[in-house]
């Protein structure tokens, strides 16, 4: 007894000194920020193609408010194509300016703490996930508390992850909108963790109205909330309750075997409907003028589905589109979109039901390669959430040669690109290769680490069963 | 090594998910290739080399890849009053500046005088010559970060007398640029022939009425050397500023609001006549590198190959490195590839791969030039401004074999070098597109060979194909060493292990990074500091930066913690960021990553910890450690430096090499040269983790 309280005392010490040091590190990579907003001059990162698509251009934005301020439409000459409300929101930030030059410091700031946020509430989202895993641990009966102590704190983790990865930081100092984008989804993502079932909805639907793809989050968002957070397979904790068959566990048994909560979700559901009337009235206000709600689905969804903008991104379609014929154009088009949903949503859903954050990484990571406006902003989001996983991701294979792949080709591109439009030796198939080449190392870390956790449950599989033979 | 072989098919088995199951074919060749690494990393290496030393005999003939261009198909319709012009012009200058010495400015009106009387639009413009700035963040970016004008100065300007004659036939959309550099002040006799030779083409371009593209004549003032007038007056061509400068102001010559454009610029030509040749015809060079490797479409050389060679006579040559051609090894090589073909011809008589060893020769000391010249990033003359704008462009030299002073030879050599360039413009003339039929990335070997990259790539994919076999083996082996060393499964990351490592390189990376930006902030100390103490202060600052990373305990290499990070994934880690690095740097500057590679490599390969060596006392590894010794010597770039020097024939010791490698350093940063940023974040990073393998405490 008093050796566990000694172990205890010590663990608390660890972790304050744990959040002392992430407190420290997140405050040094604002500094950092800060530091590289100051010197703008020299790298013009917000014209970088694989910062700032269409989609999230703050210049675009800048364009958009100016049209809309000028009495037109900020939809018109095909310019700005994100959300009327970020219009609303940001637009504002974008006007004050010197000698003509628009001062872009308040809108770095505003990317900045949405940074810091997201940070945040990933930390807080990783520390609810790493409790689960350590009491779905001790039920399986894995784990002695002596060895607690091997478990990551994967919350620190991955918001560390998501300040410091490089992907993060330029995509905040690049004045590109992903850094809010990402906050919407990690807020939805918070939300359903911590079971706040209104704002697990707004995040929803606010990533959903502001880049459309995260709507197939909705899928692990009522796993969720209805099932509870990730989990080994049920089958396991069955298989503990029969060797253990004592009375006292009854009660736990029952909290594992946890039913659909039919009720939260449709709670959730009732939420969602609540927020889209919301966002879609706060828009169609703020679009009366210039055409209302149909004009804002055809030139914001309509030009994602659609692919309108063939100009170079590290996405894999724009090249493709610029060759296909005009009139299998629209095949192609369906083909590509229904793909995503149906041979990869559904079966993953199926498959792994059991681990609903997980399915949440698992869908951005593929919007992110299959995206039609890809930016390594969304390369950043679904990094840090991977680093949520960390615990059970202990043996991912090919880890190093992963990530000297996304070293190399994040290096390469901005090379092609000098060679393609500033040299004039290379041309677009050398930057649509990298493009290419990207897109496939991004697959091979998404099958690696899908692999690796479904490898994990059978070890956890195999483990509970030698205990129970024992 | 069977056990490396066993460990990796067990892991490859798991991975499909059935142990039964063999794996596929590729995956076993990379695993064959893997277990034995050391054998194929020799075997791949020395293939580099023996194929960077085959290129001169794989070289091709050039060819002309445009239809359009077809040189040489129409006649030449320069005549005789058109040379005289020329003439005129020259003694006309010649006189004037006899007359007002050191009146630059009046020399420019002349010039301009006789371009409006050939009924072409004539306008002045002015430039500043700028100093060497560095700016560590101005790579790679486009034209448009041109730094603008800052503090101007009366007392220093140059000017440029551009005239342009309109197309009858062109839309003035497109143009062809002939530039010749030109002294205003203290311009010398042969230069004076650059003037005549491109007026008496001027002349008879102004009566023409095939011309489809304008045709703009720049002459260039050379005080401030070639290269900026031209980068200067390319500058305003392309970039207009709207503020009016202050160096408007400052003259009688009125140059405000009357700079004219023609379109967008097709090719541009360079001609500059210096010094007498040695022998006694005329000799035509041809200089085509830009900077950072860039070179023009070989077309464009093609064409004034063929028509120099084929209509006017002259001797054309590509610049050598002069010491190779009496280098006995290299004739050993040339003459045994010369037995080798003759061999291989008796064989088969279709196999004609064998060319004489002193074309071999020849062919390698070319070779080696365009390498150097290309692995600097230094463009050699005012072409490599155009480059920057994506116009396709080279210098010619034409050396005369005659005395400035001999009027009758004088005659027949403006008509000759303005029916060169006659034709070659009429061959630009007839394009419809940019040049883009033949090659951009090419070596030369000759005016007439080249190597086309697809080959030479060869050369350098077999030296840096060991580098991921190496890495790959030595990650299983410090795997399993590291399997084996904790015991713990728990605490035990399997597939992490590699992460500690990872830090310490990214740490050196970083260290190469701010070592290579300090040069920027030393610039800005206040005062002014020679060379040689602008090199010390370097040193020594980033002397003092390692120290305080190799104190800090997370990232230091040399850290011998209990179960610290063993050396052979360190290793791993180093190749493979060695092997990105080079990939990168091979495709912005082929050159520098070949030379860098041939550097790189075996140091990378051979360094081992030295202590376990020096203990088992076999000759073998001591062998091993003192080859290890050496190229690390060699491998650090001021040591390379002097080397480089000392073959070329200036030997350097001391804090003199300090100061000359500084300039050196110095000269890379004002062309924005690549070769900077791979020395500093790649080589010095790379050759610094290994030093610490060599003395990683093992």
């Amino acid at each position: 007894m008093k050796e566990k309280k000694k172990d205890d005392g010590e663990m608390a010490e660890e972790l304050e000194k744990n959040s002392y040091r992430f407190w420290i590190w997140s405050i040094a990579s604002m500094i950092f920020r800060f530091c590289i907003i100051l010197f703008p001059e020299n790298i013009n990162l917000s014209s970088r193609p694989e910062l700032s698509t269409p989609l999230t251009s703050l210049c675009r934005l800048a364009e958009g408010y100016w049209l809309k301020q000028a009495s037109m439409s900020p939809y018109s000459g095909s310019m700005y194509h994100g959300s009327p409300l970020l219009l609303s929101l940001l637009g504002p930030l974008t006007v004050h300016g010197i000698e003509g030059q628009w001062n872009h410091h308040l809108c770095s700031l505003v990317f900045v703490v949405s940074d810091i946020l997201s940070a945040v509430l990933l930390r807080a989202t990783g520390q609810q996930l790493e409790k689960a895993y350590r009491l779905n641990l001790r039920r399986l009966g894995l784990l002695k508390a002596s060895r607690d102590r091997g478990i990551l704190p994967c919350g620190d983790i991955a918001a560390l992850v998501y300040l410091w990865n490089p992907f993060t930081i330029l995509s905040c100092v690049g004045l590109s909108t992903s850094p809010i984008e990402n906050l919407a989804v990690i807020v939805s993502l918070y939300g359903a963790v911590t079971r706040r079932v209104p704002l697990a909805a707004f995040g929803l639907i606010m990533a959903t109205h502001l880049s459309l793809y995260p709507a197939t989050l909705v899928i692990p968002l009522i796993f969720l909330l209805g099932y509870g957070l990730d989990a080994p397979p049920r089958k396991l904790f069955l298989q503990t309750r029969d060797r253990e068959g004592e009375p006292g566990q009854d009660k736990l048994t029952r909290t594992t075997q946890l039913p659909f909560l039919w009720k939260t979700v449709l709670h959730f559901v009732f939420w969602v409907l609540v927020w889209s009337i919301y966002v879609l009235v706060l828009c169609s206000l703020s679009l009366k003028q210039y055409g209302g709600l149909e004009e804002m689905f055809k030139r914001t969804y309509g030009f994602i589905l659609n692919i309108e903008d063939l100009s170079p991104n590290i996405g894999v379609f724009w090249y493709f589109f610029a060759e296909a014929f005009d009139f299998s154009r629209n095949y192609f088009l369906i083909v590509f979109q229904i793909y995503m949903f149906l041979s990869i949503l559904l079966p993953l859903a199926r498959r792994l039901k059991h681990r609903p954050c997980f399915i949440a990484f698992v869908y951005l990571a593929f919007s992110s390669i299959l995206k039609s406006y890809p930016s390594v902003g969304d390369a950043a989001l679904y990094l840090s959430l991977w680093a949520l996983f960390v615990n059970e991701l202990t043996d991912m294979k090919h880890s190093f040669f992963i990530f000297c792949g996304y070293i190399g080709f994040s290096l390469l591109s901005p090379v092609m690109h000098n060679l393609w439009i500033w040299r004039g030796t290379g041309n677009a198939n050398f930057y649509y290769a990298n493009a290419m080449g990207y897109a496939c190392f991004q697959f091979m870390f998404v099958e690696e680490s899908v692999s690796a956790m479904l490898n994990h449950d059978q070890a956890l599989k195999k483990a509970t069963a030698e205990m129970t033979k024992n | 090594m069977a056990a490396d072989n066993r460990y990796e098919e067990e892991e490859v088995r798991t991975d499909d998910g059935s142990p039964i199951t063999k794996p596929r074919p590729i995956v076993r060749l990379g695993i064959f290739l893997v277990a034995h690494s050391p054998v194929f990393s020799v075997v791949f290496s020395a293939a580099g080399v023996l194929a960077l030393l085959l290129l001169p005999l794989l070289a091709k003939n050039t060819y002309i890849s445009e239809n359009a261009l077809m040189p040489g198909s129409a006649r030449s319709m320069l005549s005789n009053r058109d040379a005289s012009d020329g003439s005129k012009l020259v003694k006309d200058i010649k006189n004037f500046r006899l007359n007002h010495e050191g009146q630059g400015v009046e020399v420019q009106r002349l010039i301009g005088k006789y371009m409006s009387e050939m009924v072409a639009e004539v306008y002045y413009q002015k430039f500043q010559p700028e100093g060497n700035q560095f700016h560590p963040l101005h790579f790679f970016s486009g034209p448009a970060s041109y730094t603008l004008l800052r503090n101007v100065s009366c007392a220093s300007y140059g000017v440029n007398v551009v005239g342009i004659i309109r197309a009858p036939r062109g839309d003035g959309k497109e143009s062809i640029v002939l530039v010749t550099p030109y002294d205003f002040i203290n311009g010398g006799d042969y230069e004076d022939l650059s003037l005549g030779v491109v007026s008496s083409l001027f002349s008879l371009l102004s009566r023409v009425t095939w011309l489809s593209k304008d045709i703009i004549w720049l002459v260039a003032d050379s005080r401030y050397g070639d290269y900026r007038p031209v980068a200067a007056w390319l500058a305003e061509y392309h970039t207009p500023s709207f503020k009016v400068s202050d160096q408007l102001k400052c003259d009688e010559l009125n140059t405000a609001d009357n700079f004219r454009r023609a379109g967008t610029v097709a090719a541009a030509l360079v001609l500059k006549v210096d010094g007498r040749s040695e022998r006694f015809e005329d000799i035509l060079s041809i200089y085509a590198d830009a900077s950072n490797g860039q070179m023009p479409n070989l077309d464009l050389i093609n064409v004034v190959n063929y028509l120099a060679v084929h209509r006017q006579g002259f001797h054309v040559k590509v610049e050598k490195v002069v010491s190779l051609l009496s280098s006995s090894w290299l004739k050993i090589v040339g003459e045994i590839f010369e037995a080798v073909g003759k061999v291989a011809h008796t064989l088969n008589p279709d196999w004609k791969f064998g060319i004489p060893a002193a074309e071999y020769i020849e062919g390698s000391a070319t070779l080696a030039s365009s390498l150097y010249s290309q692995a600097f990033g230094i463009p050699t003359g005012p072409h490599g401004a155009f480059r920057d704008y994506q116009v396709d462009a080279i210098t010619l030299k034409i050396s005369p074999g005659f005395p400035p002073d001999s009027k009758a030879r004088q005659h027949d050599f403006f008509l000759r070098g303005s029916q060169l360039l006659e034709g070659t413009i009429r061959s630009v003339n007839n394009l419809l597109e940019k040049f883009h039929q033949s090659f951009f990335l090419y070596l030369l070997t000759s005016p007439s060979k080249f190597i086309s990259v697809g080959v030479y790539m060869i050369a350098f994919a077999l030296l840096v194909a060991s580098l991921p076999m190496v890495a790959a083996s030595l990650y299983v082996d410090g795997c399993k060493a590291l399997t084996k060393s904790t015991h713990n499964s728990a605490e035990n990351f399997k597939s992490w292990k590699w992460l500690d490592a990872a830090k310490q390189v990214f740490a050196l990376h970083l260290l190469g990074f701010i070592v290579t930006l300090l040069p920027y902030f030393i610039c800005q100390v206040p005062g002014q500091h020679s060379p040689r103490n602008r090199s010390i202060m370097w040193g020594t600052t980033s002397s003092l930066l390692l120290v305080t990373f190799v104190t800090i305990p997370g990232c230091s290499p040399f850290s011998s913690r209990l179960h610290g990070t063993n050396w052979a994934i360190l290793k791993s880690v180093t190749i493979s960021a060695a092997f990105i690095g080079l990939c990168l740097m091979s495709i912005i500057n082929f050159a520098t990553a070949e030379i860098g590679a041939l550097l790189l490599v075996p140091t990378c390969l051979l360094a081992q910890p030295i202590k376990p060596a020096l203990r088992s006392r076999r000759v073998k590894s001591l062998l091993g450690a003192f080859c290890s010794m050496v190229l690390v010597t060699i491998g650090f770039p001021v040591i390379f430096f002097a080397i480089t020097k000392g073959l070329v024939g200036e030997g350097l010791v001391g804090l003199s090499l300090g100061g000359e490698f500084w300039t050196w350093l110095e000269s890379l940063w004002a062309w924005k040269s690549a070769t900077y940023l791979y020395i500093g974040m790649v080589h010095l990073p790379c050759w610094l983790l290994c030093v610490c393998i060599l003395f990683h405490p093992s």
